[in-house]
This record gives C-alpha cells, sequence and structure tokens, in this order.
C-alpha cells in the first residue's frame, strides 16, 4: 500500500512541473506591477528576492501612473528618477495626496493631472528641502518637514 | 499666574506637614479645604483647621471656605489696586492677626469704605455694556462705588464708543460695571440682567472664561484707547489687568492677548523692540511659518502658476524675486518648466535680500542649492543675488536685464513695507515698469493694518491675529514649529501695535488699496486662471484636520483665508498695454 501511494504521487508529480515563482522573475514583476501600494509593501517583506524585486523603479511607476487617464510624457521620468524615484515619490507625495482627496476607494478611481502636477510640485519641494538639510551627507530618507503636514493622520 | 502659585503651594501642604506660603492661598484652598474637611474629619482644639493651625492661624475648618472666598476676593481687589492704595490699609490696626477670616473681612471692610480709592472692584476694568449679554451678572454691593470722575484711575471715564455703548444714563454706568462671577456678602440693590440670582454662600470657582475672553478684548480695546489718547496711567493699569484676564483664557485667545498686551506695554514704556535683528534669524522663523501652515505655500503655488502661464511660449525667462530669502518658491517652478511640454526654457533667476550681519552671503548659498536643483532635473539656471537694505535703492539697470528674456517680478510680503519711507512704493513702482516684465506676482496681507489713527490699527490687527492665531490651532505638526510660527506673528503684531515712524514696516494694506496703487502706477490686473484655484484648494484639502481655510476668487486675485476672513491675497499684474 505504501508503495502504491509512491507510486501514484510520482505519478503526478511527474506529470505537473514544479513552479516556482522565485524562477520566473518577469512573471513576479508583471504580478507585482498590478497590486496597490500597501499589498507591495507587504509582498516586499515576503522574502529577500522579492524585496529586492520590489525595489524596482518601474513597478513603483507603474503604480503612480496607473490611472492615469492619458500617459505622462517621458520627460517625467528623468525628473522623477533625478529627485528620488518613484518610490518616493509614491511614499511620500502621492500616496497622501490621494488618499486626502478621494473619498472613495483611491485604488479604483483616476488620478487627474492636476493632482499629480501638485505631486510632483511637493516632491521637487521635497528633494530641495532634503538637499538642503544633509549638506555632509546624511540619510536620504529623512522626510522633508514641509511635507510633514502630508504625514499627519486624517481625521475620517 | 498667582493662582497657579497658590496652586502649587496648597498640594505642596498637603504632603509636608510645614508648608510656607507666601502669599494667601486663594483659590487653591477653596476646592480643596472641601475635600480636607470631609477627608479630615478632625475636629482638634474646637474645630480648627490643622495645616494652618501649624502656621499660626486659627480658622475654623467650617470657616475654610468663606475664609477661602474672602481671601479670593482680596486678591482680586489688591490686585488691581494701585500702590497708593494698598498702603491706606496700613493705617487700620489687627489686633488678632491669627484669625484669619477676622482680618481678611476687616481688610475687606476698610478698603470699601476707604476714601479717595481707586475703583478696585476685580475687573471692573471692563466697562460694562452689554446690553448684548443676556448672561451678564451684574452685582451691586457695597463695594462698587462711585468715584471721582477727575481720578485717574477711574475707569470708567474711559470714554469711546470702542468701549462703551454711547447711551449711557449715569445711574446705570455705576451699576452695570462687570463683575466675576462671585458673591459678596450682601447684594444690596442688585441689579441682575440675567434671571438667576447669585447665591451669596456658593463657593468661588473659577472665572468663566467666556465672559472674560469679552471682558479681555474690551479691556484691550480701552488700553489702546488710553494709549491713543495718551493717558498712559490707566494705559498702565488696564494691560497689567490684560495679563491676568489673559491668563484666564486658553488656546489662541490667550496667545494673541499675550502677544498684543506685550506689544502695548512696549509702546506704553517706550521700549521699543530692537529691529536690526538678525535677518536670518527672521528667516528661520518664516520657515517654520512655512511649515505649519498653508499660507506661505498657498502664495508660492499661486504665483507660480501666474508666471508659468504668462511664460508658456518664452524661451528664455527670468524671474526677479524681491525677496528670496530660503527660495522655497523656486523648486515647484523649475519642475513645472521642466515638464513643460517643449522642453524647458532657460530659466534665471534674480533674488534680492536683505544684508547679513555676519557677512555671510545667504543669497549665494540659496541660489547654489537652486542651481544644484535645476542640474538634477535638467533645466539650464542662472543665478544671480542682490544685496540691498531696501527695494527702493534698487535700480533696474543694475539688473542686467536681456532683450530677449520673458520678465517676471515676485513680491511675498514685499511691498507692505515699502509704505514706511514716503515715495518709496512709488519708487519701487516705476522700477519695476522700467524691468518691462510679462507679469508681476504681488502676495500680501488682506487687512488695513496702516490706518492713520492708532485705534483703528490696532482693533483691525486684533481681529486679523486673532484668526490667523485661530488658524493655527488646529494645526497637527511638531509643537516646536507651532510655536516658532506664533513668535513670527508675534513680532508683527509687536510693529504694528508698538512701532511708529520708520520702524513700522508691517504696513499691512487691503487688496482694494494695492489695487488702487498698481491702477495709478500704470499696470493692469491680470486674473489667476482657474488651474491656480485649482492647485491652491487642493494644496488646502490636504492639510488634514483642518477645515477652516477658504480660497477666494475675488475678480481674478484670489484670497486664502479662515473661515469667513480673508488673511492674504495674490494678485497678478501686467504693463498697463497703453503705450505698446
Amino acid at each position: 500500500m505504501h508503495q502504491n501511494q509512491n507510486t501514484s504521487s510520482q505519478d503526478s508529480k511527474e506529470k505537473r512541473p514544479k513552479f516556482f515563482i522565485n524562477d520566473h522573475i518577469d512573471i513576479l514583476v508583471e504580478i507585482l506591477k498590478r497590486l496597490d501600494g500597501p499589498s507591495l509593501g507587504v509582498a516586499a517583506c515576503v522574502c529577500h528576492l522579492w524585496s529586492t524585486v520590489a525595489r524596482n523603479d518601474t513597478i513603483w511607476e507603474h503604480l503612480c501612473f496607473r490611472h492615469v487617464s492619458s500617459p505622462p510624457p517621458c520627460s517625467v521620468r528623468h525628473v522623477v528618477v533625478a529627485l528620488g524615484g518613484y518610490k518616493r515619490l509614491y511614499r511620500v507625495c502621492m500616496r497622501p495626496v490621494l488618499s486626502r482627496l478621494s473619498d472613495s476607494d483611491m485604488v479604483k478611481r483616476v488620478w487627474t493631472r492636476d493632482e499629480i502636477q501638485l505631486s510632483l510640485s511637493l516632491f521637487c519641494v521635497d528633494y530641495y528641502e532634503r538637499s538642503g538639510r544633509l549638506g555632509a551627507g546624511g540619510g536620504g530618507d529623512a522626510s522633508a518637514s514641509s511635507l510633514m503636514f502630508l504625514c499627519n493622520t486624517v481625521n475620517v | 499666574m498667582k493662582r497657579e502659585h497658590c496652586h502649587s503651594s496648597a498640594t505642596a501642604s498637603q504632603n509636608n506637614s510645614k508648608p510656607e506660603y507666601s502669599s494667601p492661598p486663594s483659590s487653591a484652598l477653596n476646592g480643596k479645604a472641601k475635600i480636607w474637611v470631609d477627608e479630615q474629619g478632625y475636629s482638634g482644639s474646637g474645630g480648627m483647621d490643622e495645616l494652618l493651625a501649624v502656621l499660626g492661624y486659627k480658622v475654623r475648618t467650617d470657616d475654610m471656605a468663606d475664609v477661602a472666598e474672602k481671601l479670593e476676593q482680596l486678591e482680586m481687589v489688591m490686585g488691581s489696586a494701585q500702590e497708593d492704595g494698598i498702603s491706606q490699609l496700613s493705617d487700620t490696626v489687627h489686633y488678632n492677626p491669627s484669625d484669619l477670616s477676622g482680618w481678611v473681612q476687616s481688610m475687606l471692610s476698610e478698603l470699601n469704605t476707604g476714601e479717595d480709592m481707586p475703583s478696585i472692584n476685580g475687573p471692573l476694568l471692563a466697562p460694562g455694556e452689554s446690553s448684548t449679554r443676556t448672561s451678564t451678572k451684574f452685582c451691586n454691593s457695597q463695594r462698587t462705588r462711585v468715584f471721582n470722575d477727575d481720578s485717574e484711575y477711574d475707569l470708567r471715564a474711559i470714554p469711546g464708543v470702542a468701549a462703551y455703548p454711547p447711551a449711557h444714563s449715569s445711574s446705570e454706568t455705576e451699576s452695570t460695571r462687570k463683575r466675576l462671577k462671585t458673591s459678596i456678602g450682601s447684594n444690596s440693590g442688585g441689579i441682575e440682567v440675567s434671571g438667576a440670582v447669585s447665591d451669596p454662600t456658593r463657593p468661588l470657582v473659577l472665572v468663566d472664561s467666556q465672559e472674560t475672553g469679552v471682558q479681555l478684548v474690551h479691556t484691550l480695546m480701552a488700553c489702546a484707547e488710553a494709549v491713543q489718547q495718551e493717558n498712559l496711567k490707566v494705559a498702565d493699569a488696564l494691560v497689567k489687568h490684560v495679563g491676568l484676564l489673559a491668563a484666564a483664557q486658553t488656546g489662541a485667545m490667550r496667545k494673541v492677548a499675550t502677544y498684543f498686551a506685550e506689544a502695548l506695554a512696549r509702546r506704553i514704556y517706550r521700549i521699543y523692540p530692537q529691529d536690526c535683528l538678525d535677518s536670518s534669524y527672521s528667516d528661520i522663523l518664516q520657515m517654520h511659518f512655512y511649515e505649519t501652515c498653508p499660507y506661505l505655500k498657498f502664495a508660492h503655488f499661486t504665483a507660480n502658476q501666474a508666471i508659468l502661464e504668462a511664460f508658456a511660449t518664452a524661451t528664455r525667462v527670468h524671474v526677479i524675486d524681491f525677496g528670496l530669502k530660503q527660495g522655497m518658491q523656486w523648486p515647484a517652478l523649475m519642475q513645472a518648466l521642466a515638464l513643460r511640454p517643449g522642453g524647458p526654457p532657460a530659466f534665471r533667476l534674480t533674488g534680492i535680500g536683505p544684508p547679513q550681519p555676519d557677512n555671510t552671503d545667504a543669497l549665494q548659498q540659496v541660489g547654489w542649492k537652486l542651481a544644484q536643483l535645476a542640474e538634477t532635473i535638467g533645466v539650464e539656471f542662472e543665478f544671480r543675488g542682490f544685496v540691498s537694505s531696501s527695494l527702493a535703492d534698487l535700480e533696474p539697470s543694475m539688473l542686467d536685464i536681456r532683450q530677449d528674456e520673458a520678465v517676471a517680478v515676485n513680491s511675498v510680503f514685499e511691498l507692505h513695507g515699502l509704505l514706511a519711507r514716503a515715495g518709496a512704493v512709488d519708487k519701487v513702482l516705476s522700477s519695476i515698469k522700467a524691468m518691462k516684465p510679462k507679469i508681476v506676482t504681488i502676495v500680501e496681507q488682506e487687512a488695513n493694518h496702516n490706518g492713520p489713527a492708532f485705534l483703528d490699527r490696532f482693533t483691525e490687527a486684533l481681529h486679523y491675529y486673532s484668526s490667523l492665531f485661530d488658524s493655527l490651532e488646529g494645526s497637527s505638526g511638531p509643537s516646536q514649529d507651532l510655536v516658532m510660527s506664533e513668535v513670527y506673528l508675534g513680532r508683527q503684531i509687536c510693529n504694528v501695535v508698538a512701532c511708529e515712524g520708520g520702524d513700522r514696516v508691517e504696513r499691512h494694506e487691503t487688496l482694494t488699496q494695492w489695487r488702487g496703487r498698481m491702477d495709478s502706477a500704470g499696470f493692469d490686473s491680470v486674473h489667476l486662471g482657474s488651474n491656480a484655484f485649482k492647485q491652491a484648494s487642493m494644496l488646502l484639502a490636504l492639510f488634514a484636520g483642518v477645515d477652516g481655510y477658504r480660497v477666494e476668487e475675488n475678480n481674478g486675485s484670489l484670497m486664502l483665508g479662515w473661515h469667513t476672513r480673508p488673511l492674504i491675497v495674490t494678485s497678478a499684474w501686467k504693463l498697463a498695454s497703453s503705450t505698446e
């Protein structure tokens, strides 16, 4: 009986090829591209590989501009990357801006150009403040104080 | 503050057996005494209070509340009396000072019967008006007196619509003194507006802060009026009283009152604040103000939007900033220019700033930071700094304006200072015209703090800064930012109230007044578009938890206000198209 089970499980094993998501990074990226911000954060905690993949800025770029009615001009990427990258843009500006300005589920709504422009402006201010603050190098993660008002919790 | 001290000493008394009283325990005893009597249940030596007995005072525990009440009254009376008044007390001989209740009572009655005493009925300083205030209780006891009209301490003599409504019969004046919700022994002939009768045995509580709030405002106004009439002794008495009333307040009201009282005191005693304070210090204060509340951000974003729209087709642009400070306005503009469809123009910035006391080149440092940002985002950038103690010293030829560039002039809170010197603002406006700008953006406070009469300026400023402080109250940033922002505003208050002549630089004027000035100087108004309005509204919506801010459009200009009161205005101008 023992042998029977073994052979039957072996048969089923042979029929189905093993699939390990970590062997297929491109598929992983495609999946992560479709997640929302918090889920992406959770995904980054799964394992080292996922954490590295989740740090990929293109994933965050997709997140930032996913629901834009028209795709942003290519010049935007250069500016955003120079100012700190899409992940930071999302974390520091876009997420707070959108959560403050929308009443309904943030994921589904269309982001207007104005909101994006405002986020980008605030992002630039953030960079400027950080660059001024860290005269002699330092953690690039410190949030600029003029944007502290974005970090405060909203009274619902 | 006196009360708090007594509080702590009273609490100390419960812990130690040998407390030290430096002033008679007043209201603090009140609540504590009652608890004490209940808890103690001790009735040794004829029911005398034990703790006080240690000090040498004999007070019956049953009388404690009563004694506390009397001490409270005495404190109020003595607090507002001038020194002459207190010296009158020395005539009486007290035979039994350990009988605390007795001598307090005798002091009180003495103060009531003294001749030529200043009117010392506690918060008598608040003029009694209030036909509109139905909750006011009026008590006319043996303590209210009619004093000689020519006594300089007779504060009822302060005339003025500001303090009193005009039609006031003299008989009412005496009895309509506003009082604390205290009760004094006898209410002979008390006139009460509200239906409630004050209970003589009710223990004293802290004053109703709403009543004192109104009292506070009236006292401030009365003080300002006294100052205007050079009646400095009265003003002095009043300003001290303001301090007392302000201590009973909380929040924005307290802060505003404190700053205004300090400014009035400076004016009375002629201790003018040094105006040559380090400009980097005021820059730091302004940074905190920038971070705490949306006013400066609003100013920057709306002005930038106007400049952006004016520069829509230009390939070389030159912005002249009348007050560069930390350059916080320009990153956002540079970013918007960088992402302009068709690519960014060449961006040139001229920043003007005051001379630094320590000779550091603050302007160059800011220019350097902006240059780094420009390089990061790919905008061709050039910077020039000009140090000048006054904008009127600037000549357009110094600025090296080139032929092919579009010029914008930007002034955030810089123009009102020019009104302190005659002719300065006209010179600056003609300089601006000589620069041939495509657009001039001006942000100013929306208030008239430059009227000829001191009292009018004071009243306006009181309302303006009350709204401003109110809006800061809800801000939920780090408390240090809040404090620094308040200091920043406090310095403005001090300048408006205490300074005169060339020193008074916070000469705010309303949009209407600026419009008149710009029109007669040869400028046409440019309407700020709906983009600016949308951005401003979104920006405000981001300030979480504080929903009193309002953006309003006023004939093409945008105003940011707190609830119904507009506080700052952004307006845009271009050269009147008559010549070309």
